[in-house]
């Protein structure tokens, strides 16, 4: 995949099974959004073969989206709404609709405190608009989660929130695919780890035991990239 | 909910596109509100003719009726004509603005009665008289800029555009907004209009003809800024393109060319018409009578078995140099009604390729405030003219004499000539 002459991903190979969380680590530029990108079928490969739930993005992209949902890098949404709205509103843009009551359930699911419900955004922390946008994701009950940066710039208590959240999410058998620069929270919620570097995947690591990572060692081989970043 | 509701609820829960509609919505119903305003202004100057003049005819009357002398009548009467305005006149002042649709006239020489005064000159669509045609044509492109420049653009600002278009469907999410925002800037524009249509009685057909040119006019502003946005460019950048089109298609362009439409179709000014047909008629005095009788005869050969001028000063001899007056002048003032004409054609063939100038003209038209509606008046004015000239000629060319109840034979204008 390039962007004109600029070739951005270059052999990458990765699946990303249901009913598991994949995390892909790289370093700024590393060409991460580009994949999500890929997933999207905001843009096409130049070569290679790109399908999301047997289908590929960039043929039949409103198939593809209809079963992803994406977290971008940052969660915009509309200040002039209420929590309520926005979900509402976004849900009823990719089919959904929900009632008051299961938005609401999510909200409490995701760690949204009852008072920021009704309030309208334009008062939001970073973190309360991410928690507005993984509870739409939740709701759509789709089979693929694509996560761009999900935690960066989230407090340890959101985080956690967070990463609650997404443990749910897998137990419905969805497969998710996060992107993020940071090794910690990469190592938190994964079941396995793709290094992304040059346009590929240069290694690849799989939780084990209960420790599931080895931090220490990682941190030893990719510490240098991760500080970098 | 529906999506479209979804749509028109993120639009008018945004401060910025509530009040612009809002502000269009009052600025529409203000337009309406002034055009009836005058309308209804003019309709009362035309319903007080018919008491000023039966008080103005009594007068005129007890004189005359000493004398029982036809000239005297015809010198002192004045005959009132009008053009009343249609229903839909509210809409498109035009030129009922600034020619006039009340004339007094006398048997005497029409053209300088006709043009006594009359400096206008029809324009294109320059900004005139604050009314619908007003609004729709100068400040409705204006508002329809402010909601759809940033139609897309503004979603990328907000760094929403990424998530918005990972959603299914999102291709038509652009559609259905730009269709919601078309409505609610038509509902805004049009809706006032339509109150005071219904109100004023004009005809359900002109009614749905004109909304429908106001949504077009509308979409061929949208479809600009669509044309505008689609270059990828920032909101900025669409806004300042998009105003600088408004300016150079709703004034720029229709400024240069009424200036070069009026110089490819000089015409007179009509006061100078006027004056020239008073000095026709002043030169009267000092050539002999019976040249003057000699042409008049020639072209009104029904009088001509009059009895023949005595040296006293007689009426008829009054009457028929001002009417040899207006002769004098009918090669100016037919050369004078083409070059309007051929203005206001080239004006309505720029219409054509302008839609600025082409909504204001067909609205003139519909509203019979254009060009052609005044001209057709002062066909009517001259057809009058000639009826009163007529029934004057029998009695002042034979002496007949001209009593009090002959004032109520008087021909009378009608609105239709
Ligand atoms: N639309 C684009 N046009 C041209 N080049 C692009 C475009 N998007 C990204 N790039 C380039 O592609 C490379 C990969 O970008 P990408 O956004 O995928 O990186 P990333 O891994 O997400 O980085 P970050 O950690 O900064 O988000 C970068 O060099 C970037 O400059
Ligand atoms: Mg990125």
């Amino acid at each position: 995949m390039s962007y004109g002459s600029h070739r951005v991903l270059d052999g990458l190979s990765i699946a990303v099974p249901a009913g598991s969380i994949t995390a892909l680590l790289g370093g700024n530029g590393a060409g991460k959004s580009t994949t999500l990108s890929l997933l999207l079928g905001f843009v096409r490969p130049n070569d290679g073969r790109v399908t999301v739930c047997g289908v590929d993005p960039g043929v039949e992209p409103d198939h593809a989206r209809g079963r992803t949902a994406y977290l971008p890098e940052n969660v915009a949404l509309y200040d002039h709404l209420t929590a309520v709205e926005n979900a509402s509103y976004l849900l009823a843009l990719s089919g959904n609709r929900p009632s008051r009551a299961a938005i609401l359930d999510a909200f409490a699911a995701a760690g949204l405190q009852e008072r920021a419900w009704d309030a309208r955004l334009s008062g939001f922390s970073k973190g309360m608009r991410q928690k507005v946008a993984i509870a739409v994701a939740w709701l759509r009950e789709v089979p693929v989660l694509l996560l761009d940066e999900p935690t960066s710039g989230l407090d340890p208590q959101a985080t956690a929130d967070f990463n609650a959240l997404l443990h749910a999410i897998r137990v419905r058998n969805t497969a998710v695919l996060m992107v993020t620069h940071d090794l910690l929270s990469a190592v938190d919620v994964a079941d396995r780890i793709g290094f992304l570097e040059r346009g590929r995947i240069v290694e690849e690591v799989a939780a084990t035991g209960t420790e599931r990572f080895d931090i220490r060692a990682l941190r030893a081989r990719f510490g240098e990239r991760a500080r970098a970043a | 909910m529906p999506l479209w509701m979804h749509e028109a609820q993120l639009l008018l829960r945004s401060r910025w596109a509530a009040a612009a509609l809002a502000l269009l919505a009052i600025l529409s119903a203000a337009a309406v509100a002034a055009g009836m305003a005058e309308i209804a202004r003019q309709r009362g100057a035309i319903a007080a003719i018919a008491p000023a003049q039966a008080e103005d005819i009594a007068a005129v009357r007890a004189f005359v009726d000493r004398s029982k002398d036809g000239g005297q009548a015809a010198y002192y009467s004045f005959h009132p004509t009008w053009d009343a305005p249609s229903p839909l006149a509210f809409a498109a002042i035009g030129m009922r603005d600034v020619a006039p649709y009340i004339l007094r006239v006398r048997a005497l020489g029409i053209e300088a009665q006709i043009y006594d005064g009359d400096t206008f000159n029809p324009e294109l669509a320059l900004p005139g008289r604050f009314d619908f045609a007003f609004v729709l044509v100068f400040l409705a492109p204006l508002f329809t800029i402010a909601l759809f420049h940033d139609l897309r653009s503004g979603e990328c600002e907000a760094g929403r555009a990424r998530m918005l278009e990972a959603m299914p469907g999102a291709g038509r999410l652009w559609w259905r907004r730009a269709m919601v925002r078309f409505v609610a800037i038509t509902a805004a524009l049009t809706i006032p209009f339509l109150a005071g249509a219904i109100w004023s009685g004009v005809a359900i057909g002109a009614i749905i003809l004109i909304v429908v040119v106001a949504a077009l006019y509308l979409l061929f502003w949208i479809g600009l800024a669509g044309l505008v946005s689609s270059r990828g460019r920032g909101s900025t950048a669409n806004a300042a393109t998009l105003a600088a089109l408004w300016l150079v298609l709703v004034l720029i362009i229709p400024t240069l060319a009424n200036v070069v439409i009026n110089r490819t179709n000089p015409v007179d000014e009509g006061a100078q018409i006027a004056l020239a047909q008073r000095e026709n008629v002043h030169r009267a005095w000092e050539i002999p009578r019976e040249e003057t009788m000699r042409r008049f005869y020639a072209n009104h050969r029904r009088w001509s078995d009059a009895p023949p001028l005595t040296e006293a000063f007689h009426y008829k001899w009054y009457l028929a140099f001002h009417q040899n007056g207006d002769e004098s002048v009918a090669a100016r003032v037919r050369a004078y009604r083409a070059g309007l004409e051929r203005r206001a054609a080239a004006a309505n063939a720029l219409g054509w390729v302008l839609p600025s100038v082409g909504v204001q003209a067909l609205l003139t038209r519909l509203a019979g405030t254009d060009l052609t509606a005044q001209l057709a008046y002062q066909d009517r004015i001259r057809a009058f003219h000639r009826r009163l000239r007529a029934f004057y000629y029998d009695y002042v060319f034979y002496d007949r004499p001209f009593g009090a109840s002959d004032f109520d034979k008087a021909p009378r204008y009608r609105a239709t000539g």
